[in-house]
């Protein structure tokens, strides 16, 4: 899959906050695998698939991702040999099994993201309550939490269902057709000012072409970037709407 | 009722009654006056001013008081203990609560504040022009969090839990003063340690870092951790 970007010159600077190992659990939980267990050769292969999407869009994400990649492909080579003829390596105890380090690893960082919500449920709790200095809290500057509560993978799952059926679609695409980013940021900003909640499918017209739905999902990141858009899931991998920040 | 009146209606059915209720509420008035109230009353005083006082304290001050200030300032007249102060201040609390006052008394900070009640927060956000945005961000709580749980700690370490960059996020925190630098760590490079501020536990109403969730498991996972990253 090669950058569909280039003709289109078009870069979204959303900042992805997620790292590699968030991508883990997330495929993780999205898959119900078990964290102790994980099948390491299919979440190393929708890792990749998340990596290829996310090179394709030109997104902004950390380089860490690329290793993982590789720390990855290095466990799934062990795992595919009998413990007693794998050869020496030094992040892992003789006979131990390859996926060790990164579940510890998996875990450690779950318990902390497991944590940060409770601060939330704190800072949540201590927001309704003012002391006598709140003007000299206000002059600090805020801190902003990225993408409401979706995730980019979130997103990024639902853009590829509708990139994979037009894939599939046997329409031919005229590449002749330039399809500008500027131009789906109009259109979803329209859609999204005439409707209460827009559905994430809803974006997307029947019939559009790969050029246009990558597009389109690059408009909403924009969108979002500008803050222009709220998107919210009404459950843990529902499906995704849009509405209009007021 | 008028004392003239007693005598008269001495004979008249009920009479007794009155006259007995009021025989005894003249004979115990001076005696509560002079054996128990008045002493109370004047400690009472004392009490009052010394809460007051207090009071007026948690007013001026802006960041969480502690004790300790609490003692200071009043040492000229009063010589207090710490539970004294700690005494003084949970009656103050139990008042507000009792009168239901528009604040309350919390611990904050390893100090007590004057805080809003929470009930009212809709109200306080309209009178504010501009209602702030107040949540950290998820990679700021969960950076927190790390530095929370294992402070004092250097950035490699959070980076190696959370698996990506953390010097912007890092760096916001510090400007914010949620965190601040502990010292350096006396290994090659001799890297900055990072801690906790007062302001953290502020902003998420803690009284000490102990008060953390999960504080005791979490940092129990510390020497493990630590053998760890030895390698």
């Amino acid at each position: 899959m090669g950058s569909f970007l280039t003709r289109d010159d078009y870069r979204v600077e959303l900042e992805i906050f997620e790292g590699p190992l968030d991508l883990l659990l997330y495929l993780i939980r999205k898959d119900e695998v078990s964290i102790h267990d994980i099948p390491i050769s299919r979440i190393t292969e929708q890792y990749v698939e998340y990596l290829e999407l996310m090179k394709m869009l030109d997104l902004n994400i950390a380089g860490e991702f690329v290793l993982m990649a590789a720390t990855l492909m290095h466990i799934k080579s062990r795992m595919l040999l009998p413990p007693d003829e794998r050869p020496e390596d030094e992040d892992e105890g003789p006979g131990e099994d390859p996926r060790l380090e990164l579940v510890r690893q998996l875990l450690e960082y779950k318990r902390f993201k497991e944590v940060a919500e409770d601060l939330h449920t704190l800072e949540v709790q201590q927001a309704t309550t003012f002391s006598r200095n709140e003007d000299d809290r206000s002059l600090l500057p805020t801190v902003e939490r990225p993408l409401a509560e979706v995730s980019i993978f979130d997103l990024l799952a639902a853009f590829n269902e509708v990139f994979k059926r037009a894939a599939e679609a046997p329409v031919a695409e005229i590449l002749g057709d330039e399809v500008k980013v500027a131009d789906k940021i109009r259109e979803i900003r329209e859609l999204v000012q005439h409707t209460d909640v827009v559905r994430f499918g809803d974006l997307f017209r029947p019939a559009s072409t790969r050029l246009e739905i990558v597009a389109t999902f690059l408009a909403m990141l924009e969108l979002i970037r500008q803050k222009a858009i709220l998107v919210f899931q009404r459950q843990v991998f529902g499906p995704i709407e849009l509405a209009l920040i007021p | 009722m008028g004392t003239d009146n007693d005598t008269m209606t001495n004979g008249g059915t009920g009479a007794p009654d009155v006259e007995t209720t009021t025989d005894v509420a003249r004979d115990a008035e001076p005696h509560v006056k002079a054996g128990e109230q008045q002493p109370l009353e004047q400690e009472a005083t004392g009490r009052e001013q010394l809460l007051a006082a207090v009071e007026a304290l948690l007013f001026v001050s802006k960041q969480p008081l502690t004790t300790a200030s609490v003692r200071r300032a009043l040492s000229d007249d009063v010589k207090l203990s710490d539970v004294d102060v700690a005494t003084i201040v949970e009656e103050l609390r139990i008042s507000y609560l009792r009168d239901g006052r528009g604040f309350r008394l919390v611990e904050l900070a390893g100090g007590y504040q004057l805080r809003t009640a929470s009930e009212f927060a809709p109200y306080i956000l309209k009178l504010f022009k501009e209602p702030r945005e107040e949540r950290l961000s998820q990679p700021a709580l969960e950076t927190l969090a790390i530095i929370a749980y294992r402070q004092p700690i250097v950035k490699a370490e959070i980076e190696a839990i959370r698996g990506v960059d953390v010097s912007g996020v890092l760096q916001t925190l510090v400007d914010r003063g949620l965190v601040r630098i502990a010292g350096r760590k006396e290994v090659p490079g001799r890297p900055f340690l990072y801690e906790t501020a007062r302001l953290f536990l502020e902003h998420f109403g803690l009284k000490d870092t102990e008060e953390l969730p999960h504080i005791s498991e979490l940092r129990a996972a510390d020497p493990k951790q630590g053998t760890l990253d030895l390698k």
